[in-house]
C-alpha cells in the first residue's frame, strides 16, 4: 500500500483519526487505531518503536481536544482503567454543530468583525480557527457591511500562560507589584477568569495563601508566570467572567475623584473626554477602578490638574511630584 | 505539561479540512476557484486539500480502507473541468467551536456590539447564546467591557459616512490648542483609544489624531477623497520624537513604561535597576513617565532633561499649594 512508502503529513493523520473515531459506534481500541488508521498503520506494520507511536497517539489526542473535538474514552466493562481495553470514539452528536443552529449573513459579518478585535497571540489563533469553522456554513458576506473593528492588544506577557493555566486547571505563582507599592510580592493563585476593563487586562483568581478571591492587573505581574505543578484549588463558575466584569464596572461607577483643571489645557480636554466624566460647577468628577492608578494618571498632567477630593488621592498625587523633585535634586 | 509537539500549522490545516468537507458536500458541485475564494486560499492549495480528502476515509470493518469507505469524488470533473463533486462521503458534519474559540469570538463580540452600524441590526444577546450553544464545552472564562462611543466619535463617524470635511479643536501632547481642518479617512480603535486618520489641510499631510484630545468637532462641506496606505501599527510610531533621554527605574517597573518604548530603545540592567534610553518629543513626556511609576523613575541624562523634569514637578506642587 502507498501508505508504507510515503510520509503522511500530520494533518492527514489527524484527519484520518477524526474520520475513524466519528465512524465507530462502540469505539476503537488503541491497538485497532494504531494498526489501521492512515498515518499510524504503516509505521505499526513496520514494527519498530511501538512506544514512540503510542506517544504520538497521546499527543494527537491532546491536539484534537485542544481543537474542541469531543474525544471520549470508554472503559471496558469489568476492566475499568485498563488502557489496553479502553475504546476511543467521537460521538457525532457532540462533534457537530446543532442542526438548528443558523447564522444570518449579518450575524456572520458581525462575527467576522468580532474576530478582527484580536490581532495577536492565542486569541487571534482561536478566533481565526472559529472563522474557518464558520466558513463550513457557506455563508456569504455583503462586502460593504464590514467595517474596521476596534482592536484589543494582549501585550502583557502574563496573558498567554494565565490563559493556558485556566484552560488546564492549574495553580500558578508570580511576583505582583501592587499599585502604589514600591516592591513586588510573590502570589500563589488558582486563576479563574481574564477580564478586560478600562483598557487593562485583569486576572480574577483565588489567592491560595490569603484563601480569598482577588483581582490582579496583568500589567503589574512582573515575573514569569510559573505553574506550581498542582491543580487549581478553585475552578471558574459558569458566569465568573460576567460577574467579575460587573463588579469592576460597579467599582468604577462608585469610585470618583473630583479635580480642577486649567481651562483649555491638555488635562482639561482629555479628562472631559474620559468615559463617565461629569462637569460639576466647572470641576470634573472622574471615574476610576483603582485610586492609585488614577493618582498615576493625574500626576502625569502636572500643574494643569489639582485634586480636590478625596484627600488620599490628593496626597498620592503630591507624593509622586515630591519624589520626582527629590530624585532630581 | 509536555511541550506541544505538533506545530500549530498542522492543527490549523486540520481545522480547515474538517470545515472544508461539509462545505463541499453542501455545495454539491462547486468550482475550485469558487471554493478557494470562499476560504481565502489559492486554487492550488484547494486542489491539494481536495486531493487529500479524496484519498481519505475510514477503515472498514476489517480494518482496511476500500472504495466503500473512502470519499468518492468525480475524478473526471475534478481533473478535467476543475469541478469538485463528491458522490459519497463518510462524514459531512460541521465541527463545533472549541471552548477557547467560542470565548475569543464572544469577547470580540462584546467589544464590537456597541458599534453604531450593528447595534440596531443584530440581536447580539441572541447571537452570543448561539455561539455558546455551538461550542463543544462551556466557553473559556473571558470577558471584555463593551466599547463606548461618545459624541466626538459619532460626529466623526457621520463625517466619514457622508464624506464631509471637519474642523477639529485639538490639543497636542505639548498642551498647544490648534484648530485643524481635516478630511477624515477612517477611525481606528486600539485598546481604549480611538484614532482619526485623515488628510490634514492645515498641514497638507496625512495625520493621526487621538480622539481623546479633540475638544470639539464641526462638520464642514464636502471632503476630497483620500485613501490611506498607513496600517494600524503606524499609529504608534511617534513622530518628531527626536530627543534621546536616558532614565533609570526599578527592573520590575519596565512593563509599566512599555507604551513609551520603541523597538530599538536600549535597555541595560544594573542590579535591580534598569537603564533605558527613550526617544521623546518633548520634556513633558518625562514627567508623565516619572509620575507613572509612583515617582520611582530618575532621569539620568542629558542634564537639561533632569532640570526640566524637576521644574515640571515643582511647578505642579506650587500650583497645587496655591
Amino acid at each position: 500500500m502507498a501508505d508504507s512508502v510515503r510520509k503522511v503529513p500530520v494533518e492527514e493523520r489527524l484527519f484520518s483519526l477524526v474520520l475513524a473515531l466519528l465512524a465507530t459506534e462502540q469505539g476503537l481500541t488503541k491497538a485497532e487505531i494504531l494498526s489501521t488508521v492512515t498515518g499510524y498503520a504503516a509505521r505499526y506494520e513496520q514494527g519498530g518503536d511501538r512506544a514512540s507511536l503510542e506517544r504520538q497517539f497521546e499527543r494527537d489526542k491532546e491536539d484534537l481536544r485542544d481543537l474542541g473535538v469531543p474525544l471520549e474514552t470508554v472503559d471496558e466493562r469489568g476492566a475499568e482503567g485498563d488502557t489496553k481495553l479502553q475504546r476511543y470514539r467521537i460521538p457525532p452528536s457532540r462533534y457537530q454543530l446543532p442542526d438548528d443552529l443558523e447564522f444570518s449573513a449579518e450575524e456572520y459579518a458581525l462575527l467576522t468583525l468580532a474576530a478582527q478585535v484580536w490581532r495577536e497571540g492565542s486569541l487571534s489563533t482561536d478566533s481565526r480557527r472559529a472563522l474557518t469553522k464558520l466558513q463550513s456554513l457557506g455563508l456569504r458576506i455583503d462586502d460593504d457591511v464590514i467595517g474596521f473593528a476596534p482592536t484589543i492588544r494582549t501585550r502583557d506577557a502574563a496573558y498567554e500562560p494565565l490563559s493556558a493555566a485556566i484552560d488546564r486547571g492549574q495553580q500558578v505563582s508570580f511576583d505582583y507589584l501592587k499599585p502604589g507599592q514600591p516592591s513586588a510580592e510573590r502570589r500563589l493563585v488558582s486563576p479563574l477568569a481574564l477580564v478586560y476593563h478600562e483598557g487593562r487586562w485583569h486576572l480574577h483568581a483565588h489567592d491560595d495563601r490569603a484563601d480569598a478571591a482577588r483581582t490582579f492587573l496583568l500589567r503589574r505581574i512582573v515575573s514569569v508566570v510559573e505553574s506550581t505543578g498542582s491543580p487549581a484549588t478553585h475552578r471558574p463558575g459558569a458566569d465568573e467572567p460576567v460577574h467579575v466584569l460587573a463588579e469592576l464596572e460597579a467599582l468604577w461607577q462608585s469610585t470618583i475623584a473630583t479635580v480642577a483643571t486649567r481651562p483649555g489645557s491638555e488635562a482639561d480636554v482629555v479628562l472631559r473626554n474620559r468615559p463617565g466624566t461629569t462637569d460639576v460647577d466647572g470641576r470634573l468628577a472622574v471615574h476610576a477602578t483603582d485610586l492609585d492608578i488614577l493618582a498615576d494618571e493625574l500626576a502625569a498632567f502636572g500643574a494643569d490638574v489639582r485634586v480636590i477630593e478625596p484627600a488620599a488621592v490628593r496626597d498620592a498625587v503630591r507624593a509622586r511630584w515630591q519624589s520626582v523633585v527629590q530624585a532630581h535634586g | 505539561m509536555a511541550e506541544r509537539p505538533t506545530p500549530p500549522r498542522a492543527t490549523d490545516k486540520l481545522t480547515f479540512l474538517l470545515s472544508l468537507v461539509p462545505y463541499l458536500i453542501d455545495q454539491v458541485r462547486v468550482t475550485v476557484t469558487d471554493a478557494a475564494e470562499h476560504f481565502g486560499i489559492s486554487p492550488e492549495q484547494m486542489r491539494k486539500a481536495v486531493t487529500l480528502i479524496a484519498m481519505s476515509g475510514t477503515p472498514g470493518a476489517d480494518g482496511t480502507y476500500t472504495h466503500e469507505t473512502l470519499f468518492d469524488i468525480d475524478w473526471d470533473d475534478f481533473e478535467q473541468r476543475d469541478l469538485i463533486r463528491f458522490r459519497a462521503a463518510p462524514m459531512d458534519d460541521k465541527p463545533r467551536f472549541s471552548a477557547r474559540e467560542a470565548a475569543a469570538l464572544l469577547a470580540g463580540l462584546q467589544r464590537v456590539a456597541a458599534l453604531p452600524d450593528f447595534a440596531a441590526r443584530v440581536d447580539v444577546t441572541a447571537l452570543m447564546a448561539k455561539l455558546a450553544r455551538g461550542a463543544s464545552s462551556a466557553p473559556a472564562p473571558l470577558a471584555v467591557r463593551a466599547g463606548s462611543v461618545d459624541a466626538v466619535h459619532r460626529q466623526l463617524g457621520a463625517a466619514i459616512a457622508e464624506g464631509r470635511r471637519v474642523r477639529i479643536d485639538y490639543v497636542t501632547t505639548r498642551g498647544d490648542r490648534e484648530l485643524r481642518e481635516v478630511d477624515p479617512i477612517r477611525l481606528d480603535g486600539v485598546d481604549e483609544a480611538w484614532y482619526l486618520r485623515g488628510w490634514c489641510l492645515t498641514r497638507e499631510a496625512e495625520r493621526t489624531f487621538l480622539l481623546d484630545r479633540i475638544a470639539s468637532v464641526e462638520l464642514l462641506g464636502a471632503a476630497d477623497a483620500h485613501t490611506s496606505d498607513a496600517d494600524a501599527d503606524e499609529l504608534f510610531r511617534s513622530s518628531g520624537a527626536d530627543q534621546r533621554v536616558t532614565i533609570a527605574l526599578p527592573v520590575v517597573g519596565l512593563p509599566l513604561i512599555a507604551d513609551y518604548r520603541g523597538p530599538d530603545d536600549a535597555v541595560r540592567i544594573e542590579g535591580d535597576r534598569a537603564l533605558v534610553t527613550l526617544a521623546i518629543s518633548h520634556p513633558g513626556i518625562l514627567g508623565r513617565i516619572a509620575a507613572r511609576l509612583a515617582g520611582g523613575v530618575e532621569v539620568l541624562e542629558p542634564a537639561d532633561a533632569r532640570t526640566a523634569v524637576a521644574a515640571w514637578a515643582r511647578a505642579a506642587l506650587d500650583a497645587d499649594s496655591a
